[in-house]
């Protein structure tokens, strides 16, 4: 009885309660349809929001290019498996495919394809998230050469003006994505007999899920200890033998794959691929403050900070009518309370709360039962 | 004077400004200010809503912005970088929490913006700020002004830190803090000054930028990664460094790419962007510490003492 009550006071499961009673309260107040929604993009967010603290977390690089490996995952979806589909299928393929003129005559036609065949929608959705993520691990390793001459605030600066940068590429230039015009995106999600929407949720929960056992056991293998002990002291590191460049090559390299395939995710959830509309105000801003807000270093404190946050980023929207109506007799619009929740949040986080709802789980050099018994061990003595 | 000058020369003036405004906040608060894309965009709504509602030319407007960019570094020096910079925060942490000022300054334009439009039904999401400028000579007034009001404040800005005894404090602290606190100058006060002049060095900048170029609510969060090319290439140690960086990244940015449409074709406007980038990362490669660190002396020294060996 104690031990349960102990575990129902701690914080990571207390917060974990109040975003389950959130979720429960918004499936019954809108219906599913919503919570599905918001559940696709917490889950899409985790995924970039891990990679985010394995690169800022744990390794210590001022990640302020999250949206770059995003860019280069969504992309690649975009660019490229439909390509692959309409050079077997002798459509157009080439830079004309993304044309919106063409591009909105071809995608329907590999659909119709794809519709009739499950095995070969998954084999597509395989091959589309596999390139995502070798196009990020290839952005990732490309940025990975900035991180390891430069430090700190420079280093955050010159990833935010590249990450600029390609996304105006992707805006301006008509024969990768369609630039100002969207490209479709070969759709592998219909094949199933059932809702699409239920579909795209299963794809990214299991992806997200995937992504958060996989950092979590990265976190506590001896490379994870790696990687903090180079965000402590990379000196005290290199010292004991380990290349610094080595470790902050893979760390990033791994973290860029990681979000890349959750770019990749997202345009194949959303069916069309708009270079514009990666920012980094959405790709980069947010899950600093998602990761800030669950605890940097924590990969628990990340996924609970996703899902706490994004209720709320919802929550905006859905009651902006009710709560906020007094905005609209100014002819404020209350959907720029998004951006105020977004500083606000930063700004709590680092003033009062700078470890975060979730804070990093320190790790003992011993295991603690035997650090206690050493410890009574003393006082016994004395 | 050609067109893409004169424009140029504008863009150049107000970057420059910007620029330096984020390198004096970073040599004496060691915060890179993100917190100036809003900051510059609000100094732009400040001209903007005086001169659409009561008319006038932009230029006598100009104090009024640079005096709201004070309030707003006032703002944001009590409310965050004080108690941050007391914690002995790191550099990322007060980046950090500038972001976060940011974004609120950005909801706040944002609902502005709604505002003016539905109370005074104003366009205040495109502004083309160079219909009410006045003609001089033929030319837009801000081909002259723009450059103006950047040598003003540069004037302004040496004789305040060459002449005044707060200003000789003020070098004293970002000289060397535990020191100057040590001879008893109040770095607090200096740091809050800091703040005044950086803001309102940001808001004046936005002013003059949107002459230039399209005004809008994101005018400030587009253009902020060529202010920081401009700090970087002035690099960050000296605030005259920072001026000089953000003209010639502005200069640059239109010379280049008017110059490369003439030749190329005028697809490159789209990839302007990479002319700051390219400016950032070349001199983080070659001369991390930007135009400040170079030894100018040394260089002109054998440069003419090569000559003189030569005749």
């Amino acid at each position: 009885m104690k031990k349960i009550f102990k575990f129902l006071l701690r914080r990571d499961v207390l917060i974990a309660l109040l975003v389950v009673i959130a979720f429960l309260f918004i499936l019954l107040s809108s219906g599913f349809s919503l919570v599905s929604s918001i559940l696709i993009d917490a889950s899409i967010f985790t995924i970039i929001t891990l990679s985010l603290n394995l690169e800022t977390g744990l390794t210590g690089v001022p990640q302020f290019g999250r949206v770059i490996a995003i860019i280069a995952g969504a992309f690649a979806v975009g660019a490229i498996p439909g390509r692959i589909m309409a050079l077997f299928m002798h459509l157009p393929a080439g830079a004309e495919y993304a044309n919106d003129s063409v591009n909105y005559k071809v995608v329907p036609v590999i659909n119709k394809l794809l519709e009739t065949s499950p095995a070969l929608s998954i084999l597509v959705l395989i091959m589309s998230l596999v390139i995502a993520a070798i196009f990020g691990a290839i952005m990732g390793w490309i940025t990975s050469r900035p991180a390891i001459r430069l430090k700190e605030a420079y280093l955050g600066i010159s990833l935010l003006a590249i990450g600029d940068f390609l996304m105006w590429v992707g805006h301006n230039w008509e024969p990768l994505v369609g630039g100002t015009t969207a490209v479709f995106v070969p759709d592998p999600l219909r094949a199933f007999g059932v809702n699409r929407m239920l579909m795209a949720l299963i794809m990214t929960v299991v992806l997200a899920v995937l992504a958060y056992i996989i950092l979590e056991k990265l976190t506590w293998s001896p490379f994870g200890r790696t990687l903090k002990m180079h965000r402590d002291s990379d000196l005290a590191m290199s010292v004991y033998g380990k290349d610094k460049v080595k470790v902050r090559t893979r760390s990033l390299v791994i973290g860029a794959a990681l979000a890349a395939v959750a770019g990749g995710a997202y345009v194949i959830y959303t069916g069309t691929c708009t270079a514009i509309s990666f920012t980094r105000l959405n790709w980069t801003f947010w899950p600093w403050a998602y990761m800030m807000l669950g605890g940097i270093g924590s990969n628990t404190g990340v996924l609970l900070g996703v899902l706490a946050l994004a209720i709320a980023r919802s929550m905006i929207v859905i009651y902006r009518g009710a709560v906020f109506g007094f905005l609209m007799a100014w002819g404020i619009d209350p959907i720029w309370l998004e951006y105020t929740l977004l500083g606000a949040v930063i700004i709590i986080i680092i003033l009062f709360l700078p470890q975060g709802l979730v804070p990093e789980r320190t790790e003992t050099i011993l295991p603690p039962d035997r650090v206690k018994r050493i410890y009574e061990k003393i006082i016994k003595r004395e | 004077m050609p067109g893409w000058l004169a424009s140029g020369l504008v863009y150049a003036s107000g970057l420059a400004l910007t620029s330096g405004g984020i390198t004096f906040l970073y040599i004496t608060t060691r915060t890179f200010n993100f917190a100036h894309a809003s900051m510059a965009t609000f100094g732009f709504y400040v001209v903007y809503t005086f001169v659409a509602l009561k008319g006038g030319n932009p230029y006598i407007y100009f104090p009024l912005a640079f005096l709201f960019g004070s309030l707003l570094g006032i703002i944001v020096y009590f409310i965050l970088n004080r108690p941050l910079l007391k914690r002995k925060a790191n550099e990322i942490t007060l980046m950090m929490s500038t972001l976060g000022y940011d974004l609120i300054l950005l909801s706040l334009i944002q609902m502005y913006c709604d505002y003016l439009t539905h109370t005074y039904k104003l366009y205040p999401r495109r502004v083309t700020m160079s219909v009410y400028d006045i003609q001089i000579g033929g030319m837009n007034a801000s081909t002259y002004f723009a450059p103006i009001t950047a040598v003003l404040i540069i004037t302004a800005l040496s004789l305040f830190l060459t002449r005044t005894k707060f200003g000789i404090a003020m070098r004293a602290t970002i000289e060397n803090t535990p020191l100057s606190e040590a001879s008893g100058i109040n770095s607090d006060k200096v740091y809050m000054t800091s703040w005044v002049i950086g803001g309102g060095m940001a808001s004046l900048g936005g002013a003059v930028l949107a002459m230039a170029t399209t005004g809008s609510p994101v005018l400030g969060m587009n253009l902020i990664a060529n202010m920081f090319a401009g700090a970087i290439l002035g690099g960050l140690y000296s605030i005259y460094g920072g001026l000089f960086g953000g003209f010639v990244v502005g200069l640059a940015e239109y010379a280049i790419v008017y110059w490369l449409a003439e030749s190329v074709g005028t697809w490159v406007l789209g990839y302007r962007l990479a002319i700051p980038l390219l400016i950032m990362v070349v001199t983080l490669l070659f001369f991390p510490r930007g135009l400040a660190g170079i030894q100018w002396r040394r260089i002109f020294k054998s440069l003419s003492s090569k000559k003189g060996e030569a005749s």
